[in-house]
């Protein structure tokens, strides 16, 4: 037994001494069931092995280690294994690691059930930082890590670290062990949404529910069900209306998904008719199916909202108006809910309007910004360089694309099929003329 | 004579009546049912402008509608019945005839109540059923056999005729697929365009009994791009063709709430040339161009195409009152405009093709009439505007905020003074609003590609997993959503 695991960290010495790391990668995915045999003795070869130098060789040992069952009901025993990975991931040798990004993740997934199976979900969050930054050739490539990083932030109930992350928009994503799992893919950008969406960043996480909606799909996914809801319902509340998903949606969405949130687009329809009593109506009586998506809280966000997407109608048809007759066609309980209402939006900006509070009226002002004032400027030149910068970039993309021998061979392949037939016609027609 | 007898059938057929009143109801019930209560339709000539079904189909429809002409019209479809072989309805007129007499009847019901209602209400005619039905049997199979020896004959102009009068003879039985089948197995034995046209005015007709508006459509363009439609007519048949084609076809787009295209029909249709009392009257044409026009058309298409038109001012004739309407809108005199639509609103309401649509005309020639009162004011008093439209304030704001959260009016209402703003629009700001969000969008979808490529490359797609069920994929993502979710 013993000399099955000497020889496993002779081998990991020799292999990472010559710098042969592909064959030390295949020999360690062969030894996962010698190392499972030997549960006990695996923190004996985790010392006999060095952090920086073998570092693949102490990372599958790890990895077994997470995943065995018996051991893993001590607290000790996770505080050990949980040291042992955070000195692993903050100590470890990058490049080896790239050798094994699928080992790598999957430590980092085990890593992450364990602390939520703890409910220790605050502990893993700056691990996790690093661990991806570790992984990362660059910021804007995705690993399935970020979905284990989102899922301990939401659950910490601290949403800060994974900001920096979710406010980088992904330009690849990282090959994890030939195919990159879409159920990570999935959870990051439902996660994500979920993180903007407590935030109230709608628009933001607007953009991670649609992504998460539009993946490619040949099967029915919870997270996408769940996505497709939350879609549904930030929808309302940013734009008071259900946005149509793109043309390139797959099938699934409108096949399965949607007769399966009946409630949700009830739920837009009874939106759509601008009044309150009903959504009202609606909401409670589906108010069962939206606790046990556990989305009650946004439905009454969404309500919250009619009521301000009427108001906003009102600044548009009104110029002054009394706070009793802003009541009575928002249909609020009366002119002081309807002041605290206006009060509220004038705050954040939501409508432009002052409110007289001697004779009850409401003045309703039209937007002051008159696009002149030099910061307005500024915005604007930084919108245009972002824009400018997007369009660069797809151009480069395009350009890979047209470099790329495959399309190159591809493309003219398809040229040389089409040229023979319109020869052909060609001469076809030469003969009839002729 | 067997009067004694009648009495006997009347009463016993009372009885089974009462009970089947009210699934009768149930059907009206469908296209909500309304009462008329005072209409100052001339019945008589009214029915005496439609020949056929129309007047039947028209008659039965004011008989539905208005308790006080109930009785009159009823009778009069019984005895215009009678001239046809419509057998199933006469028997259907009756019934209700009886319902009625004996609804009227029973209030003031004091003495012999059955004799006094058969006296004035025309009784059940057996041996007239009887002889029709024969009649017709007979008349169809003579038809159905002239039919047969033209067959075998194979001549095709006697074919085709032999199909015309049978579907003639089943339009007058009442029997409206079958002569829709007859007229369109014509079809096929049709050797010149008139032939073709004259197919296609048979179905047309038909297809308006049955209300099948698409079908109408359909045919009266394939009339219209029959070969020679304009070249084998003389002038004047081409003419009055060409009107009816126009009048079916507006009628189509009527009864589909186009009301636009519908009004554009209408109104080139030939005065001198309307003369199809089976499917409208020209007074029809009139009130159902006219209504439209006026509910659609702008201001400058009022007068190029209605008032100004030289043929439908003929058509305007026949309706006074629809001309002096359409003349005070085009005088912004909208208060004295919308009376008279209010006067005439009753007997609209018994004209079966127009009265599903009054409500949305009306609504619409009242919309218009405000957009065009306010269009040249920079600001308007809402008490002169309410009163030039017979309304109240409030009621007005409502109707003015709708039209401007519709974008058909730019104003912002003053509600503590009442008075009605022009808004003014700053292009400038606008257009930078714009920019701006259109920037957005642009960003967005622009950083949604290029995920979209990255996902593309590395094959993202959600599949069943193989190893497990589907269920089995289903599950391993569930515990977390709901562990999560129960915190958001």
């Amino acid at each position: 037994m013993a000399s099955a695991l000497e020889q496993f960290v002779n081998n990991v010495r020799t292999l990472s001494a010559q710098g042969n790391f592909r064959e030390l990668c295949e020999m360690l995915n062969k030894s996962t069931e010698v190392l499972m045999k030997n549960g006990q003795h695996l923190d004996n070869v985790l010392e006999t092995l060095d952090l920086q130098q073998h570092s693949l060789g102490v990372l599958a040992v790890l990895c077994v280690k997470f995943s065995l069952p018996a051991l893993a009901t001590t607290p000790d025993h996770h505080e050990l294994l949980f040291a042992q990975a955070q000195e692993f991931i903050i100590g470890c040798n990058g490049e080896q690691v790239r050798f094994a990004p699928d080992t790598y993740a999957e430590l980092c997934h085990l890593l992450t059930h364990s602390l939520v199976e703890l409910k220790l979900p605050l502990r893993g969050i700056d691990l996790m930082r690093r661990a991806i930054r570790k992984i990362q050739l660059f910021d804007s490539q995705l690993t399935s890590i970020h979905a284990d990083l989102c899922q301990l932030c939401l659950l910490a109930k601290c949403f800060k670290p994974a900001l920096e992350f979710l406010n980088t928009d992904i330009t690849s994503i990282s090959q994890e062990g030939g195919q990159f799992d879409a159920k990570y893919f999935l959870l990051y950008y439902y996660y994500g949404g979920m993180i903007y969406t407590a935030l109230k960043n709608y628009d933001r996480a607007l953009y991670f529910f649609e992504v998460a909606i539009t993946t490619p799909a040949m099967a029915v996914s919870h997270v996408m069900l769940e996505a497709y809801k939350k879609y549904i319902l930030v929808s309302l509340i940013l734009h008071g209306k259900v946005l149509n998903i793109p043309k390139y949606t797959s099938q699934v969405v409108g096949r399965f998904i949607k007769p399966l949130s009946q409630a949700y687009h009830d739920l837009a329809t009874a939106y759509t008719t601008n009044n309150s009593d009903e959504l009202r109506t609606t909401i409670n009586k589906y108010q069962e199916s939206f606790a046990r998506d556990s989305n009650t809280g946004l439905t009454k966000q969404v309500i919250a909202s009619l009521y301000k997407k009427n108001i906003q109608r009102l600044t548009k048809t009104f110029l002054t108006l009394s706070l009793s007759d802003v009541a009575s066609r928002v249909q609020l309980s009366g002119p002081g809910e309807a002041e605290k209402y206006i009060l509220n939006m004038i705050e954040d900006g939501e409508i432009f309007a002052t409110i007289n509070q001697k004779d009850g009226m409401v003045i309703f002002h039209d937007d002051p910004e008159k696009y002149n004032s030099p910061a307005m400027l500024r915005r604007l030149e930084e919108e245009m360089a972002v824009c400018t910068d997007l369009d660069r970039k797809v151009q480069s993309m395009e350009e890979d694309i047209m470099v790329n021998p495959q399309f190159v061979k591809k493309s003219c392949g398809t040229q040389d099929d089409d040229i023979p037939p319109a020869t052909t016609q060609g001469t076809k027609i030469t003969t009839y003329s002729m | 004579m067997p009067l004694p007898m009648q009495a006997v059938i009347y009463q016993s057929a009372v009885e089974p009546m009462q009970v089947d009143a009210p699934p009768e109801d149930n059907d009206n019930n469908e296209e909500e049912p309304y009462i008329v209560e005072n209409p100052s339709l001339d019945l008589e000539a009214y029915g005496n402008s439609y020949t056929g079904l129309a007047r039947l189909y028209r008659l039965m429809y004011i008989a539905d509608h208005c308790t006080s002409l109930r009785l009159e019209s009823l009778k009069m479809a019984i005895q215009y019945v009678m001239s046809t072989y419509n057998v199933a309805l006469y028997q259907q007129l009756h019934k209700k005839l009886q319902e009625t007499a004996s609804a009227a009847s029973l209030p003031d019901v004091a003495g012999g109540g059955a004799q006094s209602t058969s006296q004035d209400v025309p009784a059940l005619d057996l041996l007239w059923v009887e002889t029709r039905s024969k009649k017709a049997a007979l008349k169809l199979e003579k038809l159905d056999t002239d039919l047969k020896n033209y067959k075998s004959n194979s001549i095709k102009e006697s074919i085709r005729r032999g199909h015309d009068d049978l579907g003639d003879h089943y339009l007058d039985c009442g029997d409206l697929s079958n002569a829709l089948k007859c007229y369109s197995r014509a079809r096929d034995y049709c050797t010149s365009g008139k032939h073709v046209v004259n197919m296609c005015l048979n179905v047309i007709k038909v297809s308006v009994y049955l209300q099948n508006w698409s079908h109408v459509l359909s045919y009266v363009s394939k009339a219209e791009a029959t070969p020679d439609f304009s070249e084998v007519h003389g002038k004047d048949s081409n003419q009055s063709i060409l009107t009816r084609l126009k009048c079916a076809a507006g009628l189509a787009e009527l009864a589909t709430k186009k009301y636009k295209s519908a009004a554009k029909h209408f109104l080139v249709a030939n005065f001198d040339h309307c003369d199809f009392p089976e499917l409208l009257s020209p007074s029809n044409v009139a009130m159902y161009g006219g209504l439209c026009a006026l509910a659609t058309f702008d201001r400058h298409e009022l007068q190029k195409n209605v008032i100004f038109s030289s043929s439908f001012k003929l058509f305007l004739e026949l309706e006074p009152q629809l001309r002096d309407i359409i003349f005070k809108f085009y005088e912004s005199k909208y208060a004295s405009c919308l009376t008279l639509l209010d006067d005439i609103k009753d007997n609209l309401l018994l004209d079966m093709y127009i009265a599903p649509h009054v409500n949305a005309l009306y609504t619409q020639i009242r919309n218009r009439a405000l957009i065009q009162y306010f269009s040249p004011y920079l600001s308007a008093d809402m008490r002169k505007m309410a009163a030039a439209f017979n309304t109240t304030v409030l009621a007005l704001e409502d109707e003015l905020m709708q039209l401007i959260l519709d974008g058909q009016i730019q104003a912002r209402i003053d509600s503590h003074n009442k008075i009605l703003y022009a808004k003014e629009v700053d292009q400038r700001s606008t257009t930078f609003e714009k920019s701006l969000s259109v920037g957005k969008e642009y960003q967005r979808r622009t950083r949604m590609l290029i995920l979209r490529a990255a996902m593309l490359k590395h094959q993202i797609h959600v599949k069943s997993p193989q190893r497990d069920s589907g269920q089995g994929g289903e599950m391993s993502v569930a515990p977390g959503n709901s562990s999560l979710a129960a915190r958001n």
